[in-house]
């Protein structure tokens, strides 16, 4: 028993990490009808702005993620202006092909800068820590990721449903002309939401070197299985990319666990398959 | 009529161009640029597979290269486990693979727009995690091909790239051919009539679905078909050599740059897009700084965004514009 | 005209591509031999790829220049062959046996290479030494682990790192010493490994031996490299609770597997590690405490050597070709090995014909400094059967000796003492 709740938490823990990643996958994918496949690379990016402020300047995660967020929103932002506002509206695998282009530019340019070695902050604030609870094992790093991403949801959310300009973004994702003929500036509402997605990520990214080396690489899966628990949520559905990445984590560590490691993804994958046979607009698409 | 004159004209020169590419002298006869030719006319051929569904019917798939790679494996396992020629092989491949297209996509293709395409991804993501150990077909080790002897029969040849470039213009004339009487065919009509709007199709009596899974099928018999030649040309084969998500991308980038839903767009973008590929990586690779994939990377994005499109946007600019020239002179 | 961005990034590459191109034509010289290295200089395991690359120029540079103060053959003088000089024309493969296969073949074709220098994946090695063997070309290969490789009856293939058939034999003699000399009473065994041509070979090695030697063969946990984390991996290991682990887990996940056992407070009594993170100097250095007491083969370590002391001036020209500086590790010195060895046949066989080096290359006992045992021979197919690794364990950021009992310089402390007792 005490296994299979240890099992479960790492499973909520990991899908709490899934649904922070996701989340900014969702609301450009939501507002723009654009999947930007270099979101991985948004993420990876993130984690190198905490890890060299962590190495250069010993600043901790816990500090440097609000850089690492800014950062990405600004190049989310830029990335925006420059490449997507081209193709907003133009074939939707127009986009997702210039994203692509971008997701081998940042990965290669990367490497490029930083060399492709594995980098570690030896010591931060939380890296390594555990906090047992009765016989469980609560990993502390991935407690604050949980606890981050929890936050950033609720306040996305919020700001989403209660706020002039969340009212000006729902607008936008619903008509674009529509909400130009009310006066709404749909440029800058896309602008700002890429950046904002950007944001999200860039938390998530800032955190994870707290217990996760960085290199080159390391945003590809996230990203893969970001688009997983966006599209299994359901169109532009916050709620519904929080809970599919939790059954995302969850499917993943209990598949890893009862039929071999190796088949973590597959089961991940094949839960997508299953769940938009069920309902082909995800789980919380209308 | 005479529209149809003319591009049959021009399919021959193209078809004859080719044929003699090989035969003249000068920068074209080095190795190297063989290679760049032979893999031109592949990937030319598996993304015009890819376009008969992907740009005349309409459904994006990102899972191309799992039925590139069943082809893959149907030659490979015919030569590596049994002894054989590698022919019966590429053509149980290429059954097999429409097959299981079929099986995959009669659920899928209720799916729309990103739902699609992502079901797509995790498919090959899903065969690529159960080839990888499936030690049957070689899991993560792969099939290595003894050293056999060379010729037709095996379709192999060590030194030599000269046949295996008339072995991917065969292809590229049954692709290109196939995709051409397809377009001419009522069944080309109903595949656009299904792209353009399924719902309109369906009032006047198309079976959509049924006109959907044979475009599937089609595709997915030549995608094998090419996979069973890349792994004849490379004489090994590993899942994620073939079965990968950056294997699926090069078609689709490919198909797209070229010109979706048209008859010489994937040429085109094979003819832009490899060479680009192969010669940025001869001259960069060596440095080791990932240059050559940071400007291939910039290129793409520079493409796409000058020419959503693709280039046959920008070919048919430039015959309009000269028409349009004529017209007024 | 005002011109949009991607306009001039378009016509910058346009310019660049040409310039390239004619670029390469400009340069012949005199008396060289071209080599080429292929190597993945990009994609998940370019950190390797560029520090093997790195190697192979710094005994190109041994090799060119006179070094008097170096004692390894060929430093002295200038060149080899009386004055010919290496020149290396480098390539990426990526990781991808067919681009691993286009590039050899370019290489030999196109840029007229001597003999290759690669490729650390063996995946992409067996592809492009294919290439090689049918044009009667040498390829050298320096740290790829594949037994297969050798096992081909190949006539222009030497490999010289210990196969990882013969690390795992050497693992399980290990065992077998702590059982029979100190009594440790280990029976059961796990493998994890990452599922691909590397991971997966070694595991199935590790599991002949293992069996062979009457042990038993408990958790067998594979894995997808580049894994978001490896929870479930360690718990299935920390379930079947074997005595021993062996682990062939490359990099990033060699970490991530660390850390993870420790958050959930398990670890083996005894843990060996393949070539992989283990190896891995930097890696070492960011785990911290948290690497100790691991162990695995190391072919070379900058704690081996005093037992090869001609390696330290070397090293100090490898340091200035790679960033950030970092020493020799157990794949790359091999790739210098392989260097060395060509060019000492190359010169001993007084030709460049690659039949008469292949023939001299088998015919000889090589002295070779920056080997483990100081000598490079090759049976059939090309094995290097002077291949030596010993059992390393980490304490303290140290890799120290302690198998065979004749090259040990500590005592293995096991079991690894656990994490709440450190």
């Amino acid at each position: 028993m005490t296994l299979f709740l240890q099992i479960a938490l790492d499973g909520i823990l990991n899908g709490m990490l899934y649904a922070i990643v996701a989340l900014g996958l969702t609301l450009i994918w939501g507002v723009m009808d654009v999947i930007n496949f270099a979101h991985g690379e948004f993420l990876m990016i993130a984690m190198y702005v905490s890890y060299w402020l962590g190495f250069l300047m010993n600043i901790d995660p816990l500090v440097s993620w609000v850089a690492s967020s800014v950062f990405v929103f600004l190049l989310a932002f830029v990335t925006y202006k420059l490449m997507v506002s081209h193709l907003v509206g133009k074939p939707a695998l127009s986009a997702l092909l210039a994203t692509f282009g971008l997701s081998m530019f940042l990965k290669n340019l990367c490497l490029n800068r930083f060399s492709p070695n594995f980098k570690l902050l030896p010591v931060t604030v939380l890296s390594g820590k555990t906090i047992p609870v009765g016989s469980l094992i609560l990993s502390l790093p991935q407690l604050v990721i949980a606890v981050f991403s929890l936050a950033v949801i609720f306040i996305v959310y919020r700001f989403i449903a209660s706020t002039r300009m969340g009212w000006a973004i729902q607008a936008t994702a619903m008509d674009k002309e529509a909400a130009e003929l009310m006066g709404i500036d749909t440029e800058k509402i896309y602008g700002l939401v890429f950046g904002l997605g950007g944001a999200c990520v860039g938390i998530a990214g800032g955190l994870l070197p707290t217990y996760m080396p960085v290199h080159p690489e390391v945003g590809s899966l996230f990203g893969l299985i970001a688009f997983i628990c966006v599209a299994m949520g359901g169109f532009g559905s916050i709620t519904g990319s929080l809970f599919a990445s939790l059954l995302v984590g969850l499917v993943e560590a209990f598949a890893g666990f009862y039929i071999a490691p190796i088949f973590k993804y597959v089961a991940v994958f094949a839960l997508y398959l299953v769940i938009v046979m069920l309902k082909p607009k995800g789980l919380f698409g209308w | 009529m005479r529209h149809r004159q003319s591009g049959f004209g021009l399919g021959c020169t193209i078809f004859g161009i080719l044929a003699i590419l090989p035969l003249i002298p000068g920068p074209l006869q080095g190795p190297f640029a063989k290679h760049v030719l032979v893999m031109v006319l592949l990937f030319a051929s598996m993304s015009q597979a890819w376009n008969l569904l992907g740009g005349y019917c309409g459904q994006v798939s990102f899972g191309h290269s799992v039925f590139f790679g069943i082809g893959a494996y149907g030659a490979g396992m015919a030569v590596v486990k049994y002894g054989l020629t590698p022919w019966p092989g590429a053509l149980l491949g290429a059954i097999i693979a429409s097959i299981v297209s079929l099986v995959i996509s009669y659920p899928c293709f209720r799916l729309k727009g990103h739902y699609f395409a992502i079901a797509t991804f995790a498919i090959v993501e899903i065969f690529n995690r159960l080839f990888m150990v499936w030690y049957w077909v070689g899991g993560a080790l792969g099939l290595d091909y003894p050293i056999i002897e060379e010729g037709w029969r095996n379709f192999m040849w060590y030194e030599t790239k000269t046949p295996y470039y008339y072995g991917a213009f065969a292809l590229f004339v049954l692709v290109f051919s196939t995709a051409r009487w397809i377009e001419r065919h009522r069944i080309g009509y109903y595949m656009r009539a299904v792209r353009d709007g399924q719902e309109a199709a369906e009032s006047l009596g198309v079976n959509s679905p049924q006109v959907k899974l044979t475009a599937m099928a089609i595709s997915a018999f030549l995608a094998a078909l090419c996979g069973a030649f890349f792994v004849q040309y490379n004489l090994r084969v590993d899942p994620p050599m073939v079965m990968s998500l950056d294997m699926s991308m090069r078609f689709v980038l490919i198909t797209i740059l070229g010109g979706l839903g048209t008859l010489w767009g994937p040429l085109l973008g094979a003819a832009v897009l490899i060479p680009l590929q192969e010669y940025t990586r001869a001259i960069w690779g060596g440095l080791g700084g990932g240059v050559d994939l940071i400007i291939f990377g910039l290129l793409i994005i520079v493409i796409v965004i000058r020419q959503p499109r693709g280039l046959m946007g920008f070919v048919s600019w430039v015959v309009g514009h000269r028409a349009r020239a004529r017209g007024r002179g | 005209m005002k011109w949009h961005w991607s306009k001039r990034v378009l016509a910058l590459v346009v310019v660049l591509l040409f310039v390239g191109i004619a670029g390469d034509a400009a340069f012949s010289q005199e008396k060289v031999i071209k080599i080429g290295t292929l190597f993945p200089l990009t994609g998940p395991v370019a950190l390797a790829g560029q520090r093997c690359k790195a190697a192979v120029e710094t005994a190109v540079e041994v090799i060119n220049n006179s070094y008097p103060d170096i004692k390894v053959p060929l430093a002295a003088q200038e060149g080899i062959l009386g004055g010919y000089k290496i020149v290396l024309v480098h390539a990426d493969h990526q990781g991808k046996p067919d681009i691993g296969k286009t590039e050899a073949e370019r290489l030999f074709d196109q840029e007229g290479v001597y003999a290759i220098i690669g490729s650390y994946n063996s995946a992409v090695t067996k592809p492009a030494s294919l290439v090689a063997e049918r044009r009667k070309k040498l390829f050298m290969c320096g740290c790829s682990s594949s037994a297969e490789l050798t096992k081909r009856g190949m006539k222009y293939f030497f490999r010289m790192a210990p196969t990882d058939e013969t690390e795992s034999q050497e693992f399980v003699t290990f065992v077998k010493w702590l059982n029979e000399t100190k009594g440790a009473d280990l029976k059961t065994f796990g493998v994890i490994y990452e599922n691909t041509e590397f991971g997966k070979h070694a595991a199935e090695e590790a599991k002949k031996a293992i069996e062979a030697a009457g042990f038993q063969y408990v958790a067998d946990v594979a894995f997808n490299p580049g894994a978001t984390n490896l929870n479930s991996e360690v718990q299935m290991l920390k379930g079947k609770n074997p005595d021993v682990v062996f682990g062939a887990c490359l990099g990033a996940d060699y970490i991530l597997w660390v850390r993870t056992m420790k958050q959930l407070a398990w670890l083996p009594k005894v843990c060996l590690n393949y070539c992989s993170g283990y190896q891995d100097p930097i890696i070492a250095q960011q785990l911290g405490p948290d690497g100790d007491y691991f162990m695995g083969t190391t072919g070379y370590s900058p704690e081996l050597a005093e037992l090869m002391p001609a390696v330290a001036p070397v090293e100090e020209i490898y340091k200035t070709k790679i960033d950030p500086p970092v020493p020799f590790d157990s794949d790359s010195i091999q790739e210098a090995v392989a260097t060395f060895v060509l060019a000492q046949a190359i010169d001993k066989a007084g030709t460049l014909d690659p039949d008469k080096v292949a023939e001299t290359l088998y015919a000889n006992e090589w002295e070779s400094p920056l080997s483990l045992g100081g000598k490079v021979a090759f049976a059939p197919g090309g094995q290097n059967i002077k291949a030596m690794s010993v059992v390393t364990q980490l304490k303290d950021g140290e890799y120290r000796r302690v198998f065979p009992p004749e090259l040990a310089n500590s005592d293995p402390i096991f079991p690894i003492p656990s994490w709440d007792k450190r």
